[in-house]
């Protein structure tokens, strides 16, 4: 082996990379001034530990729930429940057509498509409590903001995923819908919907699934549900209640969870 | 009757792919086009039904300017042209009717075909349709779970269920195997005689085109280069028309002796 | 018709099992829309209701942008809150996601991993944020961090668990034939197939995270999400219009960015296409919410 050792045969060692020092590297300033007291949110380890200790007495009440509250929380989580029920519907009907408008394969028109992708990437922009707190002050307080709101975040949500599934089907059967003679909603209804539908069934129940999730929330700004009765008790400090509430947010997401999983399986 | 009259067709990037194109196709005549990849043969027969714009000259149908056509006139052309795709153009995820009955979309409502409720004198047409390709009993089976000579054959009902005057093919067998091929095309061929369809079909091997070509139109470089009859068209006329000496792979070979006797 | 051989038309297959569920889905949907407590007239103020809001905020004098440095900082605190939540969620769902894959750990371990990352996932920020991290941290963009930090660890957990049963075994078994430990075998056999595909992740959680911080501040728990609440609560809409310009402008902004730099580490490492990525089924678990 040492015999055969020619000096040309090892290659040098290549120099480093930059993207990655200098990825590394943004990282640790971003993160040290995000940090910081100065100039960032001054998260403090040690002060944290502390502040354990002494929220100790919170967390004790927190872990003692007062169950007789259960029967108050009844009508504002079957609000919520119908609250994430009209508004997916709703907001996953009104994606549908949105998503097309979104898609080059759709829609070859470009003005038309950068308008509908722009106004799309300001929809989804927008956090769906933002969207609650407008209009409960347009609309007033009630489950009507809320499913406003919610059906406003999952046109930003399902549009967004199903554009991007039309703009890889498969544009041959486009193609043929032409060459026959149909116009562009019936080429669009036969020849793509076909292909995208069962990634609509998916994206939508798992829409559904987000806005159980949201929805529980959105009642602390006064949009309706189950967040209005978790934000009082907060806000007067009953945590043996908050306690109860969070519980029960919790079996009804992991309940919903299972039962649109199980769905998905089924249908796709 | 179609015709041509210095039909030229230049794409965006500046490909001048049909280059003064004039040629008189009679009802009722079956036409194979052939020529390299890239000669043209694809944008010329989709200058038929106006998928391919005309940058200059004309094609007309029965006397109608498909250039001058624009939205439902261009649409009424087109319902009366069928078409036949290379890669088939299924919708893989849905039922071989439902692909069929895309066909019969020129004659339905925007309304009517939003919902699927086509007209049951529609879905008679799709039915018979597929009948005539033999493939009726998968008309419910998702268009996934055919074979690619059935899926072709669904092709064909589905340009049929237009009850076109005019069928476009555009390299109808080139994802097939030659036996699947041989029966594609005599498909082809029997609705050319039966119905009186004009036929004009792409293909890239010779044997075939021998075979099944009434007439032979041959293209290199976006024109014309032969126009004769099946029988005419030698090896020497191929040669021509390629431009090359002929290979292996300008044969189907195979699975038909009449084919490789014609040659 | 003449080759009408004597093969038949097929019977319509039954929509029976399909019907009964969308029957079953509508009646869902009827009962919800018929006992909501709204009142139909509201429904149609609605529109009219927005269209002020919206025409105060924007086009009746525009936005008031001297308000503009209120938000910016606002904003800033938020984008904050985000990293340094993201930054939490990461390191931590790292070795946890490690452990609830199955090819990794064992049976056991990874079913409870698993089933702890889900238990995380289920609350959403702002319920973590009142019922755990304000109680600890007090009221503040720490609490907001926190917050975000543990729910990301579920989300981010999950998907790196997921990622990591999806590896090819090669290397793995390479590994374990040089005789390498059970440490070297990650760092060396699974880490370099799974990181590309997992700060892609982290960074698309950050996207999903600035949704999240922007509205934290309702409950007390820092960022713009204060000023917007005040801001609309008490009618200041052309305030508000200003911070609502900062909210979409920064978060667009960061989403492009972000989403160049996810697509560039997936293609440069030649692992899944970015749009798989973005699958429900895959990536996103939570929403901003």
């Amino acid at each position: 082996m040492t015999a055969a050792a020619q000096p040309s045969a090892r290659p040098s060692r290549p120099g480093p990379s930059p993207v990655v020092p200098i990825g590394v590297l943004g990282f640790l300033i971003i993160t040290w001034l995000s940090l910081s007291d100065q100039f960032g949110i001054g998260l403090d380890l040690g002060g944290l530990i502390e502040d354990i200790t002494r929220g100790g007495g919170i967390l004790g009440e927190l872990l003692s729930p007062n169950w007789e509250f259960l029967p108050r929380m009844f009508d504002p989580l079957v609000e919520t429940i119908q609250i994430a029920v009209i508004a997916s519907v709703i907001g996953c009907g009104v994606a549908l057509p949105v998503a097309f408008i979104a898609s080059r394969v759709t829609t070859p028109n470009t003005p038309v498509f950068v308008i509908g992708r722009s106004i799309l990437s300001v929809v989804r922009a927008i956090p769906d409590i933002l969207y609650a707190l407008i209009f409960v002050a347009s609309a007033g307080v009630g489950p009507l903001a809320g499913i406003a709101a919610l059906v406003m975040f999952n046109i930003g949500v399902v549009a967004k995923l199903l554009s991007e599934t039309v703009d890889g089907v498969d544009v041959g059967p486009i193609e043929a819908a032409r060459a026959g003679g149909a116009n562009r909603t019936q080429t669009v209804r036969w020849s793509v919907l076909p292909q995208v539908l069962p990634n609509y069934v998916a994206y939508s129940l798992y829409t559904f699934e987000l806005n159980i999730r949201a929805s529980t929330v959105l009642g602390i700004v006064g949009a309706g549900g189950i967040g209005n009765l978790l934000f009082t008790q907060y806000r007067f400090f009953n945590w043996s209640n908050v306690s109860v509430i969070v519980i029960a947010l919790f079996l009804l997401v992991i309940v919903i969870e299972f039962v649109s999983i199980a769905l998905r399986r089924r249908l796709v | 009757m179609i015709r041509f009259e210095n039909a030229s067709v230049t794409y965006p990037g500046g490909v001048h792919a049909l280059k003064n194109v004039t040629l008189e196709i009679p009802d009722g005549q079956m036409m194979v086009i052939v020529g390299l990849s890239g000669a043209g043969k694809s944008t010329l027969i989709r200058a038929i039904n106006g998928l391919v714009p005309l940058s200059g000259g004309d094609v007309t149908i029965d006397g109608a300017s498909v250039r001058n056509a624009k939205g439902r006139q261009l649409r009424e052309i087109r319902s009366k042209i069928g078409m036949i795709f290379q890669t088939f153009n299924l919708v893989k995820r849905t039922t071989v009717l439902n692909n069929v009955l895309m066909g019969r979309l020129h004659n339905t409502s925007t309304l009517r075909s939003m919902v699927g409720m086509y007209r049951p004198a529609d879905v008679e047409i799709a039915m018979r349709a597929l009948e005539r390709v033999g493939i009726v009993e998968k008309a419910y089976v998702r268009a996934a779970n055919l074979s690619g000579g059935q899926q072709q054959r669904v092709g064909i009902a589905r340009a049929l269920a237009q009850e076109p005057k005019i069928l476009l093919a555009d390299e109808p067998v080139a994802s097939l195997d030659p036996p699947t091929s041989h029966v594609v095309m005599r498909d082809l061929q029997r609705i050319n005689r039966e119905l009186g369809i004009t036929t004009i079909v792409n293909l890239h091997f010779l044997d075939l085109a021998k075979i099944y070509g009434e007439r032979i139109v041959g293209m290199r470089a976006g024109e014309l280069v032969y126009d004769g009859t099946g029988a005419q068209a030698d090896e020497n006329v191929f040669r021509d028309i390629y431009g090359r000496s002929l290979t292996a792979d300008d044969v189907m070979g195979e699975a038909s002796t009449t084919a490789a006797a014609a040659l | 018709m003449t080759r009408v051989s004597g093969e038949s038309r097929p019977q319509r297959p039954s929509q029976a099992k399909r019907n009964l569920a969308l029957l079953g889905a509508a009646i869902v949907v009827a009962w919800a829309a018929l006992t909501v407590e709204i009142e139909p007239g509201r429904i149609l103020e609605l529109p009219g209701g927005i269209a002020l809001v919206f025409y105060e905020m924007f086009l009746e004098k525009g936005p008031d942008w001297s308000y503009l440095p209120t938000a910016i900082d606002g904003m800033i605190e938020s984008l904050q809150i985000a990293w340094v939540g993201t930054v939490i969620g990461a390191i931590l769902s790292l070795p946890l996601g490690f452990f609830g894959a199955k090819n990794v750990s064992s049976g056991l371990v990874s079913n409870v991993m698993r089933q702890i990352l889900n238990a995380i996932r289920a609350f959403p920020e702002i319920v973590l944020a009142i019922a755990i991290m304000i109680p600890i941290a007090g009221l503040g963009p720490v609490a907001g961090a926190l917050a975000i930090g543990l729910h990301s660890v579920g989300t981010l957990g999950k998907l790196t668990a997921e990622v990591v049963e999806g590896i090819d075994d090669g290397p793995v078994e390479a590994a374990r034939a040089a005789g390498a430990s059970s440490l070297q075998i990650q760092r060396w056999g699974v880490l370099p197939q799974v990181l590309p595909e997992i700060i892609a992740f982290w960074l698309y959680r950050f996207e999903i995270n600035i949704r999240a911080a922007a509205i934290l501040g309702v409950v007390g728990a820092g960022g713009i999400g204060f000023s917007l609440q005040q801001t609309i609560t008490f009618h200041r809409y052309p305030l508000a219009g200003t911070a609502i310009v900062v909210v979409v402008v920064a978060t667009i902004a960061v989403d492009t960015v972000s989403g160049w730099v996810r697509r560039r580490i997936i293609e440069g490492a030649g692992a899944k296409r970015v749009s798989e990525i973005e699958e429900p089924t895959l990536a996103v678990t939570t929403g901003p919410s």
